[in-house]
């Protein structure tokens, strides 16, 4: 009779030296590892190339017959395309300063979750057709040929990494990480490889406007139910202008926040903000969707999807875009903008606030001013009449979202407006914030519940930072600047800090905001009471007796 | 020399011992780093099964702690445990590697001072503690669950309270069919 195993011996998940070099060890699709396949009508609606029905868990995913020949001659066309990509390819001396500082390699501890194995995975293929040694010497120097495990190692790490950049930040050369990973999701897209979290919104925004794909007089009346909410709150029901011509001002923000729970509140702090302001814009139902699902798939679908912005710009005849809360959707403008869909309309100018005059020359290019830089310049300008005691039964530490703090070095005006706006605020540790903050975990298309398990060990290093502000400061609050982590910090902090709530920077702003005619506030956005005023209240009461 | 002492003698060097089969969980090729990097941010995986390590080693030594204090320091380190790839048996197992260290490395002191039933005793602590530990682990894992199920309705909040009020304002069944047509619609997406 067998003898039962030592726990020593359960506990041997690897021997103590593998007999497999790195690049040989396979992962193992187990469930909360992957994203479910995308829906084979999605892929045809939407006119990607070779789509099928497939199951990541399956042994066949069954890929077209010249699958090989369809990636070979994608990668290479995707090298002459990008000159980046063939630099990316090329210049990497595996110096290893990327290695420890992706959050999904901290969480996982993966080797190829390092940025500079995962972006092996491609370059271990570009040497065996593109580079002169790899053609000669082949495995030698870490080339490879492609075999279908191949093809599922590379969707396994493509959909681990959240295109967050905080590796590139650490690169000598400067190698940016989340085009390389863009490109690898690309290439999968050839041969049908998607999944339905990304696509099924981008089948939405590109068929309806928003990622869920409600026709626009429902996402209108969902948009009025918000206002209707902000009076309940403030006595003053903001106006709700939608698709009307002549405006100065056309406002693009994801429709997460027309959705979805947190985000909502930001919306609603958006809404009391210009009706306090009486700001001359127009909400666009067919550009309802800042967030660029498509920059999580191919170049074309990213390009396709940001049309929508300066295309109903230039029908609304507005003279500039101002931007909501969101992650991706700054950096497609910022970094790729100009190259898909630039220049801009001839309708447009360069924005300048209708408040302060300050000319925004940073957005010269784009015409399109991120919130958080509007408002800051309204603060700086004293145009707003605030009230942050409102806020003090928060104490707020920030996350700078990614894309907006890598890709724009938006990193000061959000910090400034919240400081303006809570009384409390404390910094999370410095090697976790600014240019160095570490993602939410859910970044690019990932933040689908199936993988929520995968999502606990990524954000570990923000929710482990946040841990550790709230034990030692007693934070309470995180506040952020993108629709995804609004989505996707809720869970993170009920996980790793139980008792921190998430917010969005304007909902806070909103709170704080003291309006012209409003009730008295005694609730909060979320219609939670509001401790400080309760207390007001009963000194009142006190006095009048 | 009480018991308690030789074990404390032994801290360091059990500890360490510990922190490094845990370690050897993990791929060969991440635990150089999480034995060498120190930053407790940098590093948070190598930095919570240190914590963990000492406020193991402590509370079973018998050392005066509070209970509430060693679960707040294994908290972190569970709560890794648990997300991470692992079965729940090599989750959690990692505190049985605890037993064969003190066996090799303070025991045979112990025996020779006759102090056979101090030993027990630790051993039966970490047996309390791993049983902790099991209790930590599960709550962590239905956490995990009840997230999703939240995120699912977080995500349609808005869109479920506007299909209600579109029922309760209109009694044509036409409407509401057509409001539950378009909720089938968006079926398995989420939030931006």
């Amino acid at each position: 009779m067998a003898k039962l195993p030592t726990p020593q011996a359960l506990m041997s998940s690897r021997p103590a030296f593998p007999d497999k070099a790195w690049l040989d060890i396979k992962p193992e699709f187990a469930p909360g590892s992957y994203c479910y396949p995308a829906k084979k009508e999605t892929m045809e609606l939407l006119h990607m190339p070779n789509p099928h029905d497939w199951d990541p868990s399956a042994e066949d995913w069954n890929l077209p017959d010249n699958w090989e020949k369809i990636l070979c001659d994608a990668f290479e066309e995707r090298l002459e395309k990008h000159r980046s990509l063939k630099l990316f390819m090329d210049i990497c001396v595996r110096c290893g300063a990327c290695a420890d500082k992706c959050h999904f390699f901290l969480g996982t501890n993966d080797p190829k979750n390092m940025p500079v194995l995962r972006a092996e995975l491609l370059r271990s293929l570009y040497r065996r057709d593109h580079a002169m040694l790899g053609k000669l010497l082949g495995k030698r120097i870490g080339a490879r040929s492609w075999d279908k495990e191949v093809v599922k190692e590379l969707f396994y790490y493509a959909y681990q990494c959240t295109e967050c950049r905080r590796c590139s930040l650490f690169c000598p050369y400067g190698i940016d990480t989340a085009e390389i990973t863009a490109i690898v999701r690309e290439l999968l897209h050839e041969v049908g490889l998607g999944i339905h979290w990304i696509m099924d919104p981008v089948k939405n925004c590109s068929f309806t406007g928003n990622h869920l794909g409600i026709q626009p007089h429902s996402f209108k009346e969902i948009v009025e139910m918000l206002a209707d909410d902000c009076e309940t709150v403030t006595g003053i029901r903001p106006k709700t202008p939608f698709n009307e011509k002549g405006h100065e001002i056309l406002f693009i923000t994801p429709s997460g926040d027309v959705f979805a729970d947190p985000g909502i509140y930001t919306f609603m702090g958006y809404l009391l903000l210009f009706h306090e302001l009486d700001l001359d814009y127009t909400f666009s139902t067919y550009a309802s969707e800042g967030g660029n699902f498509g920059s999580f798939t191919t170049f074309n679908m990213a390009k396709k999807l940001n049309a929508k912005m300066y295309a109903e710009a230039e029908r609304l005849g507005v003279k500039w875009i101002l931007g909501g809360e969101c992650g991706h959707m700054w950096r497609v403008i910022n970094q790729y903008m100009g190259t898909y869909n630039g220049p801009a309309p001839d309708n447009m100018v360069t924005p300048v606030s209708p408040f302060t005059g300050t000319v925004f020359k940073n957005a010269a290019s784009t015409k399109m001013v991120h919130i958080a830089e509007f408002t800051a310049d309204l603060i700086q300008h004293d145009k707003l009449n605030l009230d942050p005691s409102r806020n003090d039964h928060i104490i707020t530490t920030f996350h700078d979202s990614c894309n907006p703090a890598r890709a724009m070095g938006l990193l000061d005006e959000p910090r400034y407006v919240l400081k303006a706006v809570c009384n409390n605020f404390v910094e999370m540790p410095e090697n976790t914030i600014r240019e160095q903050t570490f993602c939410c975990g859910a970044g690019s298309g990932l933040n689908t519940e199936e993988i929520m398990e995968l999502r606990m060990r990524s954000g570990m290093p923000r929710g482990n930072a946040l841990r550790y502000v709230q034990q030692k400061y007693g934070v309470n609050h995180m506040a952020c600047v993108c629709a995804i982590d609004r989505a996707t910090l809720p869970p993170l902090a009920n996980y790793w800090a139980p008792g921190v709530t998430v917010s969005g920077l304007h909902e806070l702003v909103a709170n704080a905001l003291v309006m012209k005619g409003e009730s008295k506030r005694t609730m909060d956005l979320r219609q939670e009471d509001l401790p400080n005023v309760a207390e007001d209240d009963d000194a009142a009461q006190g006095e009048g007796q | 020399m009480r018991a308690i002492d030789i074990f404390r003698k032994h801290k360091d060097e059990v500890t360490r011992l510990w922190t490094e089969s845990v370690f050897k969980t993990y791929p060969l090729e991440t635990t150089g780093f999480l034995r060498t990097k120190q930053d407790p941010f940098g590093n948070p995986v190598g930095h919570m099964t240190k914590e963990a390590a000492a406020a193991l080693y402590d509370a079973v030594i018998g050392e005066s702690v509070d209970i509430e204090d060693t679960r707040k320091a294994l908290d972190r380190f569970i709560k890794l445990r648990a997300v991470q790839k692992f079965t729940p048996s090599q989750g959690l197992g990692v505190f049985s590697l605890m037993k064969p260290l003190l066996r090799t490395h303070v025991l045979p002191e112990l025996l020779i001072k006759k102090k056979l039933h101090d030993y027990l005793e630790a051993e039966s602590r970490l047996d309390s503690l791993t049983l902790l530990a099991f209790d930590m682990y599960v709550k962590d894992r239905e956490i995990l669950a009840e997230s999703r199920i939240t995120e699912i309705r977080n995500q349609y909040a808005q869109l479920a309270r506007w299909a209600q009020r579109l029922n309760a304002a209109s009694p044509l069944a036409v409407e509401d069919q057509g409001a539950e047509a378009e909720m089938h619609s968006t079926e398995g997406q989420g939030s931006v």
